[in-house]
């Protein structure tokens, strides 16, 4: 599905990742932790192709296309979506207008006719309630005024809607209760299956308690430094970044 | 005297009307207090000759210079959309510019049993006297889409007590705009006016009113796509107890153009309790449009809530990027930004109908279609 060799990464002259590698199959979910600063973020920006990176060397394949070849919407049409950590405040928009158009969008890509607006209405509403996210809020502008934990189901939301290929999460656990948690991370098992893959940035091994991974990477300064399955959260969350990823 | 024989002997009709018009009505507005240096006109600092100016432009202006062309017509063609609006009940409505044709009109709301009422200024050609009668409640659509002509419009309004009256103004592809909108509300009166100007190549637009007691007053502007240079100013004062004014301006500046937004809220030392609200924004499309923004307050009583804001501000490319990362193009995101933009205006408009159809067109407008 997705396979970054040797990727190397600056912003403004300043190198953020240092020859990174990583693969992820078809029906994968993989975990990448990290202390801050070690590149997560910036892996997924760049990855999604947001402005302002320089790609010094190294390629992302996606399946079977040079994605460094690719606009930004292009790559989301290709099925491929970023959870971000901190979601845009889009006023003046409705959230479900936002929603359809993004829908029409990828559709339109794919050659097929735009959604029907009452079957849109059905699956919108029936995602949302499993979300726990309010009628009422879908007539809101999008993530203005929402709380941290409503920004994020709203991103769940739009990836259950979308129903993306290659799925990344950039530390969506993050100012999330346990309630909310919960329900995020059912949100990510209800869409798991073989054809799809995960790739779940977060700081802490406890939503991995939630979205079980099939393989854990750490990364620091740039690079992945130890790759390994579940247990390796655990010992991370055990001995600390310090002492595991940097093998003091 | 001197002044009006001064203004007889000025040659061109159009400026002839436009003078007549502003300055030798009885003019019911205060002078303004000494602080007058402090209210220097926006206008004044730009290029563009509007003939009735007399002023010196600072030289570092004077590179800014625009020609006035004959505009291409916008693919929606305004008049036709508007003439062609369904009601959803046909007996509410009145076309008045069916039947008049006439330079100067006067409109007692009490005369027709209709509640809105569409007047369409190419027949008539501009001035406008609206008398909303006591307790009476009506929406006015005034639409003008004189192609490339010089169109100097006035609107003087005397709300009368207890009166509620919508006023809904579109104006779209002319060669030069002015109007001039006098507004007199006597207490309990409502007078909510939007005006909508698109495509045109220079506007000009002068908004008084002069608020009584307990009366609410809302001003809203959309300027889209207009040519050269769009300049607002208002003048808002409340001169007795517990009256409310609100007022937005939204613009979108391309290609080169200028907007201007100059707006005073005056507050008498009696009219305490006053809540006014100005709001001022732009969004400028490229580096070599313009926005000049000047809100001004001006407050005698010390019981009262103003506010004002003002902001110019370009695309924002953090939300273009999340569109995009969503899969929608940026040429798409670009237009639902710049209707989400100009949406607090057309929200602003009180007749869910009369919304509706204005949101529509601005819709087509915006997508070309």
């Amino acid at each position: 599905m997705l396979e970054i060799k040797n990727l190397h990464v600056s912003m403004e002259g300043k190198k953020i990742l240092k020859g990174l590698d990583l693969k992820i199959n078809q029906g994968e979910v993989h975990a990448l932790m990290g202390p801050n600063g070690s590149g997560k973020s910036t892996l997924s920006y760049v990855l999604s192709g947001k402005e302002g990176y320089d790609i010094e060397e190294g390629s992302i394949t996606y399946k079977n296309k040079n994605l460094l070849d690719l606009e930004v919407d292009e790559r989301a049409n290709e099925g491929l979506f970023l959870a971000f950590q901190y979601p845009m405040e889009i006023p003046g928009v409705q959230t479900s207008f936002f929603l359809r158009t993004a829908i029409n969008s990828k559709r339109k890509y794919l050659g097929k006719p735009e959604i029907d607006s009452l079957e849109f209405a059905k699956s919108m509403r029936g995602v949302a309630e499993k979300l726990s996210i309010s009628s009422e809020m879908l007539k809101r502008d999008l993530n203005v005024n929402y709380s941290g934990g409503e920004k994020k189901k709203q991103e769940i939301l739009q990836m259950s809607m979308l129903n993306p290929d290659m799925a990344i999460l950039d530390e969506t656990d993050s100012g999330l209760d346990i309630d909310a948690l919960r329900i995020v991370s059912e949100g990510v098992n209800n869409l798991r299956n073989n054809n799809n893959s995960f790739l779940v940035i977060t700081h802490y091994q406890r939503l991995l308690n939630y979205i079980k991974p099939d393989f854990v990477h750490i990364i620091a300064d740039g690079k992945i430094v130890k790759s390994g399955d579940y247990s390796l959260a655990l010992e991370l969350e055990e001995k600390g970044y310090e002492n595991l990823a940097f093998n003091k | 005297m001197d002044l009006a024989n001064n203004i007889q002997n000025i040659n061109n009709p159009v400026l002839l009307d436009y003078l007549n018009t502003k300055i030798l009505t009885n003019d019911p507005f205060k002078k303004p207090f000494v602080e007058n240096y402090k209210y220097a006109q926006l206008n004044k600092h730009i290029n563009i000759d509007f003939k009735a100016s007399t002023f010196e432009i600072p030289k570092s202006l004077l590179d800014i210079s625009f020609e006035i062309s004959s505009q291409p017509h916008p693919e929606v063609d305004l008049l036709e959309t508007i003439q062609n609006w369904n009601f959803h009940n046909s007996d509410s409505i009145f076309r008045v510019g069916s039947l008049v044709n006439r330079k100067s009109i006067q409109i007692n709301l009490d005369n027709f049993k209709e509640n809105i009422l569409l007047l369409d200024l190419n027949k008539i050609q501009n001035n406008i006297q609206i008398e909303a009668s006591p307790s009476s409640s009506k929406v006015l659509i005034i639409y003008n889409a004189n192609r490339n002509q010089e169109v100097p419009q006035s609107i003087f309004i005397n709300s009368s007590k207890q009166s509620n009256l919508e006023i809904v103004h579109f104006d779209l592809s002319n060669k030069k705009s002015f109007l001039y909108f006098q507004s007199i509300l006597e207490t309990g009166s409502s007078l909510n006016f939007t005006s909508i100007q698109y495509f045109n190549n220079h506007t000009r637009n002068e908004f008084y009113a002069s608020l009584d007691s307990e009366c609410n007053f809302s001003l809203h502007g959309l300027n889209y796509d207009n040519k050269g240079l769009n300049d607002n100013y208002s003048f808002i004062q409340h001169l007795k107890p517990s009256s409310s004014s609100r007022e937005i301006f939204k613009s979108i500046i391309s290609d080169g153009a200028i907007t201007n937004f100059q707006g005073k809220i005056y507050v008498d030392a009696i009219a305490q309790k006053t809540d006014g609200y100005q709001m001022s924004r732009s969004l400028l499309l490229d580096s070599h449009s313009k926005a000049n923004n000047k809100p001004e307050l001006e407050i005698y009583a010390d019981d009262v809530k103003c506010s004002h804001g003002s902001t110019v501000s370009k695309i924002n490319q953090d939300q273009l990027y999340y569109f995009n990362s969503r899969g929608i193009s940026t040429e798409i995101a670009k237009i639902i930004l710049k209707k989400a933009f100009l949406m607090e205006v057309l929200n602003s408009i009180r007749d869910t109908q009369v919304k509706e159809l204005s949101i529509n067109l601005i819709d087509s407008l915006l997508n070309g279609h």
